[in-house]
Formats: C-alpha cells, sequence, structure tokens
C-alpha cells in the first residue's frame, strides 16, 4: 500500500493544483531551452545598441524600448502558442486529464507560467539595458521612468499573452496558434493602427497601439516613424500624432488581459478530447 | 451495492452518428472484465466518457458509486488510466514525469521515489529512469504510459488496447502484470480488439458493436452456452452411401455431412448425447480413429455475434 492524502477538492486544493501545473510547465520551458532561447534574444536586443550608443542614457533607453515588442511577441508566442493547442493535438491530454486535477487548475497553471517566462524576459531585457547605461553613461543616468516603463511592458505582456493563448484554446494546431500569434502581435494589430491613424482616427483601442507607451515614457518620447519607413511593429507605427495615453493605453491592456484569458478558459472547458 | 464501475444507458451523438447507443453495464469491485469490438464500436468512446473526455449525450457513468458526469475530480484517486496511445512528453525523464503526477496525486516525495522506481521496475524500465522520453521506442513510451496508470496504485484500472505496439515479451510482462493487479484486488476494465488477448487475463467480457453491447458474461459461460452442436467423426475407412443412411438413422443425429473418412455429425448439443451417439455408431460395427465435439473459441463466438449483427446466425458456426 502507499500512502496518498487524498484531496476533498477546494479552493485550496485547486490553488495547490495550480502551483504544481505552473511549476511543471516551467520545468518544460527549460528542458525545451524555449526559456533559454528567448532570454537569448532578451540579452542580445539590447547589446546591438552599443555599437554605436546614442548621445544620452534616456535616447539608448528610448532606442532600446523600441524592441521590446518584438522580444514580447516572440516570448508570448514560445510560451503560450502551444499551451492549449498543445495539449489536445499531440494528445498529452490523455495522460494529464484522467487525474484529480481539473482542467482549470492545468491552463490557469499554464498561462501563469506563460506570463512568468516572459516577465523573466522582459526583466532580463531590462536589466541588460541598465547594465549597459550604466556602463556607457553613468549609473546616475539611468532615466527614472525605466521603472514606469517597465510596469507597463509587464502590463503588455500580460496582453501579448492574453492573445496568443486565446488563440491557442481556438485553434487545433499549435503550430498555427504561434504563427497567427506572433503575426498578429507585430503585423495584424499595427497594420490595422496605422491605417485607422492615416485615416485620422485615433486606435486607442488596438493593445499595440497602447504598447507605445512603453518607450513613450521614457523621456524622449515616441519615435516617430515615417509612414512606409522603418520597422513595422508595436508603438512603432505611430504615423500620424497620436500618442497613447498613458491611463486609457493600460485599461485597454488589461482589457485584453481579462478578456483574452476569461474566453480562452471558456474555450479550454468546452473542448473535447477526439 | 456499490459498483467499481456502473454506466446507465449511456448514448453519445457526434454530429449526427450515434457512436453509443444506450450503453449499460456494472463492473463489480475486484472484477476483471474485457471489452471487445470491432474498431469503430464504440469501445474508446465509452472509456473516454468513462474517465470524463467527453460528456455522453445522456446517461451516467458511476465510479464506485459517484458520478463522473458530474466531474468529481476526487474519483480519480481512485482511477488509473491509459487511452488510446496518449502523448508523452518527449523532452522529460521518466522520473520528470511520473514526480509530476505523484505529487498531483498528493503523494509524499518519498514515496514518489520509492514508486518511480519500483513502477518503473515492474514495466522494465529502470534503466531509462533518468533518459530523456523522446529517445523511446514506441513499445518502451507504451509501457511508461502504463507506469503512468498504475502510478499511484489505483483501485480501477481502465486500459485501452495496452498491449498496443508491444513485442511478445511486453506483451507477457504486461499480462501478468494485470493478473498481478487484479490478484490484488485491483478491479480491471481492459478494452481490446484483440480477443486471445481478453480472454488470456479477463473473467468476464463485454462484446460491443455499433455503439450497442451484443452480450455480456463470465467466458466459462459464454463457452458453455455457445458448445458446439457438431461432432467430427473419423473413419478408419471412409463411409459408403449406404452406410452413410444408416447413420443418419440413429434417431440422435439431425444432420450428416460426410469428406472421404471426416463426417460431420449435428445433434442437440448436450453431452449426454454425443455419448449415445458414439455408443450407437460403434454398436453398429464401424470403426473410428477419433470423435471430436467441435469446440468453439471465443473468437468464434466472437465472429458469430458480428456477422449476427450483419445478418448472419450463430448457428452458421456450428453448422
Amino acid at each position: 500500500m502507499i500512502s496518498i492524502a487524498k484531496s476533498t477538492g477546494g479552493f485550496m486544493s485547486e490553488l495547490y493544483n495550480t502551483y504544481l501545473s505552473v511549476a511543471f510547465e516551467l520545468q518544460k520551458h527549460l528542458k525545451r531551452r524555449r526559456l533559454l532561447i528567448v532570454a537569448a534574444i532578451a540579452v542580445l536586443i539590447p547589446l546591438f545598441f552599443y555599437i554605436s550608443p546614442p548621445d544620452n542614457s534616456s535616447q539608448f533607453a528610448s532606442t532600446s524600448l523600441g524592441f521590446i515588442n518584438i522580444l514580447i511577441a516572440v516570448a508570448a508566442a514560445m510560451f503560450a502558442g502551444d499551451a492549449v493547442s498543445g495539449e489536445f493535438e499531440n494528445k498529452i491530454a490523455l495522460v494529464s486529464f484522467p487525474t484529480p486535477q481539473s482542467r482549470l487548475s492545468i491552463f490557469v497553471g499554464k498561462y501563469v507560467a506563460s506570463l512568468l517566462a516572459t516577465f523573466m524576459t522582459i526583466v532580463l531585457f531590462y536589466l541588460t539595458m541598465l547594465a549597459q547605461i550604466s556602463q556607457l553613461y553613468s549609473i546616475d543616468a539611468l532615466p527614472v521612468e525605466l521603472w514606469q516603463s517597465l510596469g507597463i511592458a509587464l502590463i503588455y505582456a500580460t496582453s501579448a499573452v492574453s492573445i496568443v493563448f486565446f488563440l491557442s484554446s481556438v485553434l487545433k494546431r499549435s503550430t498555427s496558434a504561434t504563427i497567427l500569434g506572433f503575426v498578429s502581435l507585430m503585423m495584424i494589430l499595427p497594420v490595422i493602427s496605422m491605417v485607422l491613424s492615416r485615416a485620422s482616427v485615433e486606435p486607442w483601442f488596438i493593445v499595440t497601439y497602447s504598447a507605445g507607451l512603453i518607450s513613450n515614457v521614457v523621456g524622449e518620447g515616441a519615435i516617430i516613424m515615417e509612414p512606409g519607413r522603418g520597422i513595422m511593429g508595436p508603438g512603432r507605427e505611430t504615423v500620424s500624432s497620436f500618442e497613447p495615453a498613458l491611463g486609457t493605453g493600460i485599461i485597454i491592456m488589461l482589457a485584453y488581459t481579462v478578456l483574452g484569458f476569461i474566453s480562452s478558459m471558456i474555450f479550454v472547458n468546452r473542448k473535447s478530447v477526439d | 451495492m456499490v459498483y467499481a464501475v456502473e454506466t446507465r444507458n449511456l448514448v453519445k451523438n457526434y454530429n449526427g452518428f450515434t457512436a453509443l447507443d444506450g450503453i449499460s453495464f456494472n463492473i463489480e469491485q475486484g472484477d476483471i472484465v474485457g471489452y471487445v469490438g470491432p474498431n469503430g464500436a464504440g469501445k474508446t468512446t465509452t472509456i473516454k466518457i468513462l474517465t470524463t473526455l467527453l460528456k455522453p449525450t445522456s446517461g451516467h457513468v458511476y465510479i464506485n458509486g459517484a458520478d463522473v458526469t458530474k466531474r468529481s475530480r476526487e474519483i480519480f484517486y481512485d482511477i488509473g488510466a491509459l487511452i488510446e496511445v496518449p502523448g508523452i512528453y518527449d523532452y522529460l525523464t521518466p522520473a520528470e514525469m511520473l514526480s509530476y503526477f505523484g505529487k498531483i496525486y498528493r503523494m509524499p516525495i518519498n514515496e514518489i521515489e520509492k514508486q518511480t522506481k519500483e513502477t518503473l521496475g515492474l514495466l522494465k524500465l529502470s534503466d531509462w529512469e533518468h533518459k530523456k522520453i523522446g529517445t523511446f521506442s514506441t513499445g518502451m513510451q507504451r509501457r511508461l504510459a502504463i507506469a503512468k496508470a498504475i502510478f499511484h496504485r489505483p483501485k480501477i484500472l481502465i486500459l485501452d488496447e495496452p498491449v498496443l505496439g508491444l513485442d511478445p515479451e511486453g506483451i507477457r510482462d504486461v499480462r501478468e502484470l494485470i493478473k498481478k493487479f487484479n490478484s490484488e484486488g485491483v478491479t480491471i476494465f481492459l478494452s481490446s480488439h484483440l480477443l486471445g488477448e481478453v480472454a488470456a487475463v479477463c473473467k468476464k467480457v463485454i462484446f460491443i458493436d455499433k455503439g450497442r453491447i451484443t452480450d455480456y458474461d463470465s467466458i466459462d459461460n459464454i463457452s458453455t452456452k455457445n458448445i458446439s452442436k457438431a461432432i467430427d467423426v473419423k473413419f478408419l475407412k471412409p463411409l459408403s452411401k449406404e452406410e452413410l443412411i444408416e447413420l443418419e438413422k440413429i434417431e440422435l443425429i439431425k444432420s450428416i455431412n460426410a469428406n472421404n473418412e471426416s463426417v460431420l455429425i449435428g445433434f442437440d448439443g448436450k453431452q449426454g448425447t454425443s455419448s449415445q451417439i458414439l455408443k450407437r455408431i460403434v454398436s453398429l460395427g464401424y470403426e473410428i480413429a477419433s470423435f471430436n465435439v467441435e469446440s468453439i473459441e471465443l473468437e468464434d463466438y466472437y465472429l458469430s455475434i458480428m456477422s449476427e449483427e450483419k445478418g448472419g446466425r450463430i448457428d452458421d458456426i456450428n453448422s
């Protein structure tokens, strides 16, 4: 006989199961080297600007931060893209579902793990950038707005993860969810935002437009790209004079987070293992 | 009486197709029951409903008296399940995978470590405890999936085609393992299209075809109630037409079908009758080389009920 302390269910049991799921998912991200790959990208992106640094620390931060959206899109796609669809597509659900763990705790755990992994890479990006600023300029030259920028980046990351997680819950193939998630964050939503801006309509409800706040809050303001030139991406498509307002932008990001999360949980619960 | 597994009028429809059409059966505690049917009969659908992977269109499933359609998770402490060919985490090791599930089953850490070694030993995977699952052969992955199903030592084991993809040695090991668990009181519900597998392991069998149960009985009873109604008699020399007519006159014989020295004699199937027939033939002075009441294997019976569904008759195999 083996000793099993049977849980009678309830909130605490579900919470513990969610914690187990989070730990297991992070272990999987590590084992699959995804965390390592995204962490490497997080360190490498700011290092590009080391070659030809701008005149001051704020410009350096602002230029580097213009690329954090790529990192967030990559991280969200890699950590959340196959979180749901992979479980069904690869028939892992046949092993993981017939256990005392509820679907909800499995997938909330997966969601939280995707968030934590994305947060880790964002923090690594900022730490690399801070180290560079300290080395290139001085520790006193660190823009205080960077903390605000980090906070906004983390909030934007939750909405990016929610979007990809939602796609993963509605699409059958994890590759489709991963690619579509990345393309949505890097192209589809920014293009919609750009088209609206050209039509003189402020795209305040597009989450990638709100993501412009990440670099805008750092002293130098947003980098204004000429239409048709420069890098496509969230926060970089501000071709008109529009700039996202801090309060509205954060509310929009949180709205995407909540809606994406809730709707994906509804889909996950309804999905049958055929 | 609380059954280990109880289904009540289970119906499952998929877009107009009826996969299960009113499935009802009970499995007593400690029983070992085979669930047999051709591909697409509804075996896996039933198992998926038993393990809450699918919701039935209507009907109920009770595990140890608890209604699983209400998705009570506690029942899974008592259930170990192997369903179809599950995906397993390629990039993890068996130790890492089992450790996770051990925690889900609230097993203490030292118990998880002990059980990991013991379970992998039972499945002959001890040397692979810390190797990546992605490097495993199909048979090894199957054994690992069984290891996961039995890891927490459940009271009920639900196994869907457990020996699929295993080599003969693996099949023998798994068969012995199933018998061992059953001898320790574990209820086993085993689905298979391999009749020999079910006959070798199970005491009872449920036949399912086109979403309906066609029979549910012990293997012994099935063998008894479907005893052959034919005797294969081989004579030392071929019988003439006149001799065959003489034999047919024996009132206990219902039909005669001759083929050289061999004669197939139809009778009522009763043991007493066959011995009477033997006595009468001998008393008529015929020299008999062999006298065999034809046996009906489980497989023949299975084929008979499946052909019956297709318009055939059980008697077809007896004549």
